[in-house]
């Protein structure tokens, strides 16, 4: 058997054995990811698209309206404020995977104390958004500790109220999802270093590498694929699961100054609990799907690397 | 082949008999089994009870009397944690056909909007409940006097004031227990002398909870007072204009102007400590409903007193009232298998026996026309029983009259007119412009 | 590392150091928060408690609140959802790692797309299509909506992941007559947990402090979790906030714990070489 080649291997009765067996993994190594993906994720949005083209109430009217309400949405005075702030908050992402780099870079040198910040870094994740919420809005309301700092050190000009304008509420916000979110990048990437052998890292000490160039020349052009991965959960996590900091922050306000797309589909569905604008709001979430889509398209694109996906 | 023949016989017996008991058993009363939903904190169930085991809640107690009273009757209790997402879960329940028998939800357009899902209780509800149980308008179809009633209110009420310090208030020099503001232009003088001595007369959050607070607590009051419940009415079903509301642009007008002549805390649409700078003597007034009263008096002790809101237009039909009401209400679904028992549970929440039992748990101004103060040992002058006296001429909730588009304008934006980034005029269009969709 | 600036590395740990404090705080915030009373809380909620501690609220919530029952309900759907989906993905993903065929590409990407999706959006249709198959109230309906939700993110993880496995230790072990399941578990998992062990604690994390999904498909007072009916302590006009924070320090114990345990294998691959 060591002997022959693949190609005889596939030839022979064994080798389209091989192949049938092979297929039979695949078919059932994917059929359950299949299944459970059809049946309650795509059969939901489907229905979801279908009803973005009538005026359902979340009960039993459904009068079919064509793009009314994607038209009506797009009129509105607030859709480019709003497609503005969503596409502003995923300023965070460049922001955390930069820093998650650098806390994983000194994590895995073990700086002095690391095992005390390894331990502490995903702890913002594991607390409830409605705290970290609140304590953001304490911390930058307009008597808050912050400009209580700021006053102190002399820069009382830059005492603003944070969460009054768009731009400095936003600024704020992103922010906040960087601290929030820098655990979770960190130990992300600290997974993907682990899968470079320490060999690679001998080599460039010999080559006399510094560490900086260490860093930035060699572990992060292979770790190409779980920053790849970081970027795009992160993106997505931007743009579709940020509605409960929102809610806990801003309310998507002032008025609608912080207001994402998200955040807009729950506002819509839910809002005050008497929401009957489904038709609305899934046409909302068809638009927040498209935008996704987009980005991560050119994304991908962006990222090109020599791998056989293309 | 004998042996076989008995045997046969034998089993065919055994079996008609077994079969015969089974179905004698189903002859016998049915259990009756009713799923209650209720309000997980700001109703019946109230933030001291959830501190002791389920079963001594004063609702899980009532629950076990009416059991008791009802035998072959079993009740289960759920507790909705967020009430704006119970309306869309009992919604989405009752698309499925199993919403539970009795929920306890909004009163007004959130349950207006679910009546294809709720049963009417026309022809249930009892007379005696009809005549002595306040706020049936608030679960009346439309509000009509005569629509279909598609709840009970629930067994409390919010009255809607304003705390106030009675210490800074004296340092201003007035005594508002001997002589309260009672018109606008009291109350904006009232305002600038707190504000002359360097306290912030309102302190609110005016944006925090998604809902303008001052502006829907008070100036709501104002807006009717103008325009009339039956006016707004008309407005958010699209017969009538905001923009050509005369009462609205005053109130809103009035309400900006309060901004600017510094009545409110600057940061009045990204603040959310506004309570806690009140109980701690940092501001004047604190615009709340009953809920809050008892947090409060503990707080600042003697200190503590309550407003009513002045009257904005003196010749106006409605005086010396304020917003409130029930804005809480008990449901039936429409896919329930009990509908008398539901009713009947529902009635006896509202019985005087409980309403007195559940009000010494918590307090509130009652729904009921045959409870006296006195019966609930509430002190003639007390806080509690100076909003007493608005439980039967309260003016039902406004923001429960507007119909989701231009409420959701409404809840998001008011605040911006006060700090100036939206005229009233432009808040009043886009109110209009929603109720013209809808 | 002695080369580099001492300079730069006690701003660096300064900086990590600020850093670990302001993670931490949100913790002692609700701690001491935890042991005042309501109105103490109301009147100033940055003090250290000033009158006596109320450890009553943490024995409340074990005695009466329950919360350990609500622990309980919370795992099942949480460590449920894990183990499942742990399953799920890693045939999955080292099918779309190692294995070529047509079409991958195609449906690789159709899996990433569901990701795409808000859950607000698919909530009620899966109500509906839940309460058709009787799961409204059982915890089959929260696992499998999480499911749904955490399979793509998962396998563009573990896909990643398992890509950097060397193919040759595959083929060896096919070559030694490792069938498919022995594979897996021979050559897969151990070169691949770091993946496996970052899904675990993303997942049973996410899982565990949901508010959204369990909130609706679990109603019923025996089946609640612990945020939902931590919940349920706050509304608009009235709370009982202290009693809350007690209990959300205690629920987050649990997910220290996991994320405790299971971090430090992910660091601990480093030193262990690939190639036996």
């Amino acid at each position: 058997m060591t002997h022959t080649t693949r190609a005889s291997l596939r030839d022979s009765a064994i080798g389209r054995k091989r192949t049938r067996i092979k297929r039979l993994e695949i078919f059932l190594s994917l059929l359950p990811v299949v299944l459970i993906l059809l049946v309650f994720r795509v059969y939901p949005i489907v229905t979801a698209l279908a009803k973005s083209f009538t005026n359902w109430d979340g009960l039993y009217r459904s009068d079919w309206v064509g793009l009314r309400n994607y038209v009506t949405f797009v009129q509105e005075g607030t859709f480019w404020m709003i497609l503005r702030n969503t596409l502003i908050l995923l300023l965070n992402v460049p922001l955390q995977v930069f820093i998650g780099i650098v806390v994983a870079l000194l994590l895995y040198e073990r700086v002095a104390g690391w095992r005390i910040y390894r331990a502490v870094i995903y702890t913002p994740q594991i607390i409830s958004a409605v705290i970290i919420g609140f304590l953001f809005k304490i911390f930058f309301g307009f008597e808050g500790p912050f400009n209580a700092v700021l006053k102190a050190v002399g820069l009382g000009t830059l005492a603003i109220e944070w969460f009054g304008n768009s731009y400095t509420a936003l600024g704020v916000i992103v922010f906040s999802i960087v601290w929030f979110s820098i655990g979770w990048q960190a130990i992300v990437i600290l997974g993907g270093m682990s899968s470079i052998p320490p060999s690679v890292f001998e080599a460039a000490v010999i080559d006399g590498a510094n560490y900086w160039q260490r860093a930035f020349r060699i572990v992060i052009p292979m770790l190409v694929r779980v920053l790849e991965f970081s970027i795009i959960a992160s993106g997505v996590w931007t743009l579709t699961q940020l509605f409960p900091f929102l809610f806990a922050m801003t309310k998507g306000g002032p008025g609608y100054e912080t207001s994402t797309l998200d955040y807009m589909i729950y506002l819509k569905s839910y809002g005050l609990g008497f929401g009957r604008d489904y038709g609305t709001a899934t046409a909302v979430a068809m638009i927040l799907l498209l935008l996704v889509l987009a980005l991560t398209v050119i994304e991908m694109r962006l990222a090109n690397r020599a791998d056989d996906w293309g | 082949m004998k042996r076989l023949f008995t045997f046969s016989l034998l089993l065919v017996f055994l079996l008609a008999s077994v079969a015969i008991t089974l179905s004698s058993c189903g002859g016998k009363k049915e259990a009756v089994k009713l799923t209650v939903w209720m309000n997980g904190a700001d109703s019946i169930i109230g933030p001291t009870e959830q501190q002791k085991p389920q079963d001594q809640w004063y609702v899980s107690q009532a629950f076990r009397r009416f059991e008791k009273a009802n035998p072959g009757v079993t009740l289960e209790l759920v507790v909705q944690a967020d009430q704006g997402a119970a309306h869309t879960n009992f919604k989405t329940a009752g698309l499925a056909g199993n919403a539970p028998d009795v929920a306890n939800l909004w009163t007004g357009q959130p349950i207006f909007a679910l009546k294809e899902v709720i049963l009417s209780l026309d022809k249930l509800v009892p007379a005696d409940d009809l005549k002595y149980i306040v706020g049936w308008e608030s679960v009346r179809d439309g509000f009509k006097p005569d629509g279909t009633i598609l709840g009970y209110p629930a067994a409390q009420n919010q009255i809607c004031h304003m705390l106030y310090n009675k210490a800074i208030v004296k340092k201003a020099g007035m005594d508002w227990e001997a002589n309260p503001p009672r018109t606008i232009e009291e109350f904006d003088s009232a305002l600038a002398k707190i504000k002359a001595i360097g306290v912030t007369p309102i302190v609110v959050d005016e944006a925090a909870q998604g809902v303008p607070w001052f502006f829907c607590w008070v100036a709501d009051y104002w807006w009717t007072q103008m325009t009339t419940n039956d006016g707004i009415l008309e407005e958010t079903y699209g017969r009538k204009k905001f923009a050509e509301d005369k009462g609205f642009l005053a109130t809103l007008a009035y309400y900006r102007s309060m901004y600017v002549k510094g009545f409110f805390r600057k940061d009045l649409t990204t603040a959310n400590d506004s309570f806690t700078q009140f109980l701690n003597g940092k501001g004047a007034l604190w615009p709340a409903v009953t809920s809050f009263l008892a947090d409060a008096e503990k707080s600042l002790g003697a200190d503590c007193g309550v407003l009513l809101p002045p009257e904005f237009d003196p010749n106006a039909k409605l005086v010396n009232s304020t917003v409130g009401g029930p804005g809480q209400s008990f449901v039936v679904a429409k896919n329930t298998k009990y509908p008398q028992m539901a009713v009947k549970l529902i009635s006896f929440l509202n019985s005087k026996a409980e309403v007195l039992a559940a009000q010494k748990i918590n307090r509130y101004p009652i729904v009921r026309t045959d409870v006296t103060p006195e019966e609930m040992g509430w002190v003639p002058g007390s806080n509690i029983a100076k909003l007493h006296k608005y439980s039967t001429t309260y003016n039902y909730w406004v923001d429960n009259l507007l119909t989701s588009g231009p409420a959701e304008i409404f809840y998001t934006q008011t605040s911006l007119v006060a700090v100036g980034k939206m005229t009233p005029l432009q808040l009043a269009e886009a109110m209009d412009k929603k109720a013209a969709a809808q | 590392m002695a080369r580099r600036g001492i300079a730069k590395q006690v701003t660096l740990s300064l900086l990590l150091a600020i850093l670990t404090v302001t993670f931490l705080y949100p913790l002692y915030f609700m701690l001491i928060n935890s042991l005042k009373s309501r109105t103490e809380y109301f009147v100033n909620p940055f003090s250290l408690p000033r009158g006596a501690l109320q450890f009553e609220n943490y024995s409340t919530m074990i005695s009466q609140f329950k919360i350990l029952n609500l622990f309980k309900n919370s795992f099942f759907v949480s460590a449920g959802t894990v183990v499942l989906l742990l399953v799920v993905c890693v045939f999955a993903s080292y099918v779309f790692a190692k294995y070529r065929f047509r079409g991958r590409t195609a449906i690789y990407l159709a899996v990433l797309t569901t990701m795409f999706i808000p859950s607000q959006v698919t909530i009620i249709p899966l109500y509906v299509l839940f309460s058709k198959m009787g799961l409204v109230n059982r915890y089959w309906s929260v696992i499998l909506s999480y499911l749904a939700l955490f399979l793509p993110e998962a396998i563009l993880l573990m896909t990643a992941n398992f890509r950097a496995i060397i193919d040759e230790l595959l083929e060896a072990a096919e070559m030694d007559g490792c069938g498919y399941f022995q594979r897996v578990r021979h050559v897969v998992v151990p070169m691949g947990r770091a993946a496996i062990f970052l899904s675990i604690i993303f997942y049973f994390i996410t899982a565990w402090n949901d508010l959204f999904t369990p909130m609706i498909f679990l109603q019923s007072m025996d089946k609640r979790t612990v945020m939902v009916a931590l919940a349920a302590l706050m509304g608009r006009y009235t709370g009982a906030p202290t009693l809350q924070f007690a209990g959300l320090l205690l629920s987050a114990v649990p997910a220290l714990v996991v994320y405790i345990i299971f971090q430090r294998h992910i660091i601990r691959g480093l030193s262990v070489g690939a190639i036996k």
